[in-house]
Parts: C-alpha cells; structure tokens; sequence
C-alpha cells in the first residue's frame, strides 16, 4: 500500500493529476475520523478533510518519501484541526459554554442517585464528558485525543503537533488530570 | 521507591511506564488499588460516535477538490532550483479559492450565520466551506512568514545551503503573497492590501538578495517593523464585514 502510495505520488509530481484521486479516496476517512474527533463537528471535520487534502497536493513536492503519504496527510489534518480551534473567533464558539453550566449541575445532581458505572454509560455522561473535553486547550486536547482515542505515539503526537516530545508529553498529562478532576462527581469519587 | 505519582500513573496507563513503576506496581496494593481506579476512571472516557461516512465518501472528497487542483509539470530543475511552475500552481490555487471567496462577498463572515445556514454545511455547493478555507489558507501564509522569521534569526547565513533554502521559501511566499494583495486590492479591501503591501517589501528583501547577511536581517526587521506587520494583517483577518475598511459585501451576490 506505502509503495503504491509512493508511486502515485510520483505520477502526480508527473503531471498525472488525475491520480490524486486515488491517494483522496484512500486516506480521507482516516483524516475525517481524527477531524471529527478533535473538532466534535461534522462539517468542520469535512472542511477540514478538504483542507487537509488540498494543503498535502501544494506541497507534495516536500513530502518526503521515506514517510507514509497516510500519516503525512493525517497529520496535516491534525493540524488544520489544530489551527482552527486555536482561531480566538473559532475558541469562542467551541467554548460558548455558560448556557451549559446549567446542563452539567443536572448531570451531576443525577449523578448522586444513580449507579455510577451505568450513569457513565449514559447519554448525561457523554455529554458531561463533551464539555470537559470543550474545555481544554486546542492542543492539549488534540494530544489527548491522539493519545487515548487514535492510539498514537507520543512522538507521532509531537511530531503532529510541531511540538518537542516533552511538550506533547505534557500536553496529553494537562488533558488527563483536567479530565479526570471535571468528571469525578460523576464517577462519584469511585 | 515512593508511590506513583498522577504522571507516572498515566505513563502506566499508556504504556510508556518505567521499568520502576510497573515493579513498584506490583508489589505496593496501596498503588495498585489506586491505578485500577485511574484505569476505571480513563476508560470510561470513550469516543462519542464518529458519524458514519459512506464508501463514496472519499469520492466526494476528490469531486469536491479536483477543480481546485492545477497539474504538476514535469520536474527540471535541480533539488535546490526553484521551478516557477510549482509556485503558479500552489498560488493559482490560492487564488482560486480566495477569488471565490470575495465574490461571495463574506470573506469575513464567520460562523456568526443563523442556525438556518448550518444545514447546508456538508454541501460542496455552499461557499461557507471555502471561505473558511481562505482564512486558513492566508492564517497559514502569516504562520508560514512569521516561522520564516525566526528560522532566519536563528540560521547561519554563511552556510549556503540554508540561506539558500530560506530564500526559497521567501519566493514562495512572495509570489502568494502578491496574489492575496492583488485580490485584496480588487475586492475593495485597502487596509489589507496596504498590510500585504508592507509585508511583500519585506519578503522582497528577503527573497531577492542572494547574499543575505545577518546585519541586512536585522535592518529588514527594524526598518520594516516585521513583527508589527504581521500582527497587523492577523487583525485585519478577523475583521467583521461591516467593520471599517472591511470588504464591501458585493452587490446583489447572496449565496
Ligand atoms: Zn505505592
């Protein structure tokens, strides 16, 4: 698959523009998948896709061959996510959060009575669990999310987010311990 | 050794723990109690579901890109020669986008749009998605010059392979550069055709003098006030439409 990969670059650095298209159909799940999971939003994920496919075509000059064409697109997928939650306009929104305060005391009110391992498997829960994550940095929260749900290294992570291994590193610990300390009244300090 | 702390927990967790920790786990209850409790609590912590796209849906990503997309030519020059072909297509592709934009007249409208313009989000139709890939397009331009900036501050402009590189990247982003000024330009935006302006001179500099030394930088960076140009045009994008010196809204174009 990499060598073919490999190989279509090279016809498209050709003139075979054509040939892209291949390379688009392959990979563009994988980036929609990390997009929606780093933005929480449908169309951005697919203008980010967009983003990320077409940024790849303008440097595809740069892209080294030694490198797979599917983590290199994926990561500049990572990054327009990135950028786009790091806009202040863009921040705002994605934390637009004061009208939700009142949806989280509700979540965590019920929370008390109920069985916490079932009430974490509840729609509150998933929606308690939204907003905190709505409440991290853009990167600690694109680290997080390439750690714990992409399952990537965390020198794929630096490498994705620009960042010296160590900041990655503490990126994803900043997401943890925000995570973990906004979600214990749920799990009622089990 | 002493318990395990919050972070070293988390290492266990992804398993990038130490050697020390995980034989300290197994031998501390009082630790192992507290990490199947870190375990419960970060398992519990699940992707909401990615909603679900076709099989043509990387098709649809290609229909969607494919116009936007200029053919390479057929490589001439040497690893380090700049071939002027590569910069028209990424700027006419720039271009592309940005010309779209401004004729839709919103360049600068944000997300601010009523809850009736989300629905058509995920149409390759709308032109909401392409203005938000200009904003992106021209923030990733400043990124691009403002990384430039500080490469050059920290490069040994004696070694000709380097200079030679950052020069590279300076006609690049020249070229987009005159493009995105020429739109503003024409589109009625003067403040940041003006900002643009100021912001070729100083990539002129850069980009035409093949013997670029420390000193030449630092008086580019003094006499053009770098920094404060790039901030400039960082704010000019975030303008609103009807904020003073924004884009007039084109006439009579709704989309
Ligand atoms: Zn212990």
């Amino acid at each position: 698959m990499q060598g073919n990969d490999h190989s279509i670059v090279r016809a498209v650095l050709a003139g075979d523009k054509e040939a892209y298209g291949a390379l688009v159909r392959a990979h563009s799940a994988a980036a929609f998948r990390v997009a929606f999971r780093i933005t929480g939003n449908e169309a951005d994920a697919e203008e980010i896709v967009q983003e990320a496919f077409l940024r790849a075509y303008q440097r595809l000059e740069k892209f080294e061959q030694r490198s797979a064409f599917g983590t290199w697109v994926y990561r500049i997928a990572v990054n327009c996510a990135l950028s786009r939650m790091g806009r202040p306009e863009i921040e705002a929104e994605y934390r637009h959060g004061e009208e939700t305060d009142a949806e989280t005391k509700t979540v965590q009110l019920a929370a008390q009575d109920a069985d916490p391992e079932r009430v974490l498997l509840g729609r509150e829960a998933s929606a308690a669990q939204e907003m905190a994550m709505q409440r991290l940095t853009a990167t600690e929260k694109c680290a997080f999310v390439l750690r714990h749900l992409e399952e990537r290294s965390m020198g794929e992570i630096a490498e994705a987010l620009g960042v010296a291994p160590n900041a990655a590193k503490q990126a994803v610990f900043r997401a943890v311990q925000k995570l973990r300390r906004e979600l214990a009244p749920l799990r009622g300090n089990a | 050794m002493k318990h395990l702390s919050e972070e070293e927990q988390i290492e266990m967790y992804y398993g990038d723990g130490s050697e020390e920790a995980r034989k300290h786990l197994k031998v501390c209850q009082e630790c192992a109690a507290e990490f199947a409790k870190f375990k419960r609590s970060l398992d519990a912590i699940k992707s909401e579901d990615v909603p679900q796209r076709g099989p043509d849906y990387g098709d649809f990503v290609w229909q969607a890109l494919r116009p936007q997309l200029i053919p390479y030519e057929k490589k001439t020059t040497g690893w380090h020669g700049w071939s002027w072909w590569k910069l028209a297509t990424a700027a006419a592709a720039c271009l592309a986008l940005m010309t779209a934009a401004f004729i839709g007249g919103r360049l600068w409208e944000h997300r601010s749009a009523g809850p009736n313009d989300v629905a058509g989000g995920t149409n390759a139709g709308n032109a909401q998605p392409q203005q938000r890939v200009v904003l992106v397009v021209l923030t990733d331009h400043l990124d691009r010059t403002e990384r430039l900036l500080v490469q050059l501050n920290h490069a040994d402009l004696r070694d000709r392979s380097e200079s030679a590189q950052l020069q590279t990247e300076a006609r690049e982003l020249l070229a987009s550069n005159r493009l995105y000024r020429v739109s503003a330009n024409k589109e009625g935006d003067p403040a940041l055709a003006g900002a643009l302006d100021r912001l070729e001179g100083v990539l002129a500099e850069i980009a035409n003098d093949p013997h670029l030394t420390a000193a030449d930088l630092e008086r580019v960076r003094k006499d053009m006030n770098t920094s404060g140009i790039l901030f400039e045009v960082r704010v000019l994008l975030t303008r609103k439409p009807n904020e003073e010196g924004g884009p007039k809204p084109a006439k009579g174009v709704s989309i």
